[in-house]
């Protein structure tokens, strides 16, 4: 058996916290994705305005520059709110920003943008037939969304946002900057203790595999399940 | 009976598209139980006409009335609009339409899409909704393919289960946009049939086509358009068979 010198455990709390972080991030993204594509297809200039910036800046700037703005930069803003309400109302609160939190609002918006993107070209691909045969039976816009849009977009959006889940996992690694202990910062720590890097660093990249093989298997049945009614009529040809 | 609210009246429709003008004043009267056909060239406005009558376009001018509720309309900055979109949604479920690409809701079976809006826009109880479905899908001849996907059915099965769709809604208007135009010739009949059958019942319907037999022998009144203007108006005998403008007599000539 491979001796991990110790540092087993701490590996598997580690592969812990970067699933929290992914799908949390996860959640949070495809939030703000669903949103920035409503505001992007939306007729409203400021919607839409807001959105373009939104991506525009996402996709503009480095991942590692928005989390390390975000995590300083945050902090800093927090503390001159907490100082305003002592100076101001003698109210004395500190708040410390969390890097569990912080790594995971900027995964999540970071993302958010890539997924907007995916989600509104898989909105602009549903057929405009299927939405106005709802509106013609006195659905509300609410109702065709539930119903008749988002399940047929999903068909379309998936396999970018499996893309993007991918992605998005191998960016958790980023959170080790700001001090969360991921599996790759304790696996960074126990290769500075040991100088054995092969020891530590293989199993992390199983890992990762590991997630990433159930996200595929987990993609594609999510696949089967959105291509009902679409793949039917090979079947049934053959 | 005299006091019955008429199921649909439409007065003095305009539509503009930017500038050009596809509908110039267009009214209509149907009465319960008639059959209305909408016959002209295309771009003469028939399907746009339709298509105001359950707001899918929205008309510059006019008024519309369904079954004795007049839609209220506001001006914004983006045109005219209806004020109340509930009270849109509500007049929508009276009125089914069927589409000529027929447009069955893709991820559901025939039975799911003939009882998704009776349970989710009229509040109909599944077990209901089912039942109903099923008695329509026997009369349209697809009680057999409840369990298909609409990829699984050809134009004719599809646009057959399109109108038992448009009949769960128990609707006071039937409105019908070119259902056989995009059907293979040898489909067109099984639709028509369906359609002659429920003319028969006393439903009533506005239909836009181009099949002049059935014009002929269904409808109470054939409305010929002509660049957005009615040319010509009356029962199908008049109209059909003794054509009075020029321009109708050479649209019912024969074609070769």
């Amino acid at each position: 058996m491979i001796d991990l010198q110790g540092y087993g455990p701490r590996l598997l709390e580690g592969a812990l916290v970067t699933v929290e972080v992914a799908l949390l991030s996860l959640l949070l993204a495809l939030i703000l994705g669903l949103l920035t594509a409503s505001a992007k297809l939306s007729r409203h200039w400021l919607f839409h305005r807001i959105a373009t910036l939104y991506t525009t800046l996402i996709r503009g700037v480095p991942d590692l520059v928005l989390m390390m703005l975000l995590f300083f930069g945050g902090q800093i803003g927090v503390n001159m709110f907490t100082d305003w309400l002592y100076y101001e109302f003698d109210v004395d609160i500190f708040i410390n920003i969390n890097e569990f939190i912080a790594g995971v609002v900027t995964i999540g918006f970071i993302f958010g943008a890539y997924m907007g993107e995916t989600f509104r070209g898989a909105f602009l691909a549903v057929e405009n037939g299927q939405i106005e045969a709802g509106r013609a039976y006195g659905m509300s816009n609410r109702l065709i969304f539930r119903r008749i849009q988002f399940p047929q977009m999903m068909r379309h959006a998936l396999p970018g946002l499996g893309n993007n889940w991918m992605v998005l996992l191998k960016t958790t690694a980023l959170v080790s900057v700001i001090g969360l202990s991921d599996m790759v910062r304790i696996a960074a720590e126990a290769t500075k203790a040991t100088h054995e890097p092969f020891l530590f660093m293989i199993p992390v990249a199983i890992i990762y595999l590991l997630i990433a093989s159930v996200s595929e298997w987990t993609v594609a049945r999510l696949q089967k399940h959105y291509n009902v009614g679409f793949g039917e009529a090979d079947e049934w040809n053959n | 009976m005299a006091d019955m609210p008429i199921p649909l009246e439409v007065r003095d429709i305009t539509k503009r598209f930017g500038d050009t003008e596809v509908l110039k004043g267009l009214s209509l009267k149907a009465h319960k139980g008639d059959v209305i056909t909408l016959i002209g060239a295309s771009g003469s406005g028939k399907s746009t006409f339709l298509r105001c009558m359950n707001l899918l376009e929205q008309p510059n001018e006019g008024e519309l009335i369904v079954h004795g509720e007049n839609i209220a309309f506001k001006t914004t900055r983006h045109g005219r609009e209806p004020v109340d979109w509930k009270q849109v949604e509500r007049i929508r479920a009276k009125l089914s339409m069927v589409f000529q690409s027929f447009n069955l809701w893709a991820h559901m079976t025939l039975l799911e899409n003939v009882i998704e809006a009776p349970i989710h826009v009229l509040g109909k109880s599944k077990r209901e909704a089912i039942a109903h479905a099923r008695d329509l899908l026997d009369r349209v001849g697809l009680l057999d393919h409840a369990d298909y996907y609409p990829a699984q059915m050809s134009g004719g099965q599809q646009q057959r289960g399109a109108i038992a769709r448009a009949l769960a809604m128990d609707p006071e208007v039937m409105l019908f946009d070119e259902p056989t135009s995009a059907l293979d010739p040898e489909l067109v009949g099984d639709v028509l049939k369906v359609m002659r059958d429920l003319a028969e019942e006393g439903r009533t319907m506005i239909v836009v086509t181009h099949e002049m037999s059935f014009a002929r022998d269904v409808s109470s009144q054939v409305i010929y358009l002509h660049q957005g203007m009615v040319e010509e108006v009356g029962p199908p005998k008049e109209v059909l068979d003794n054509p009075q403008s020029d321009r109708l007599k050479q649209f019912l000539a024969p074609k070769h």
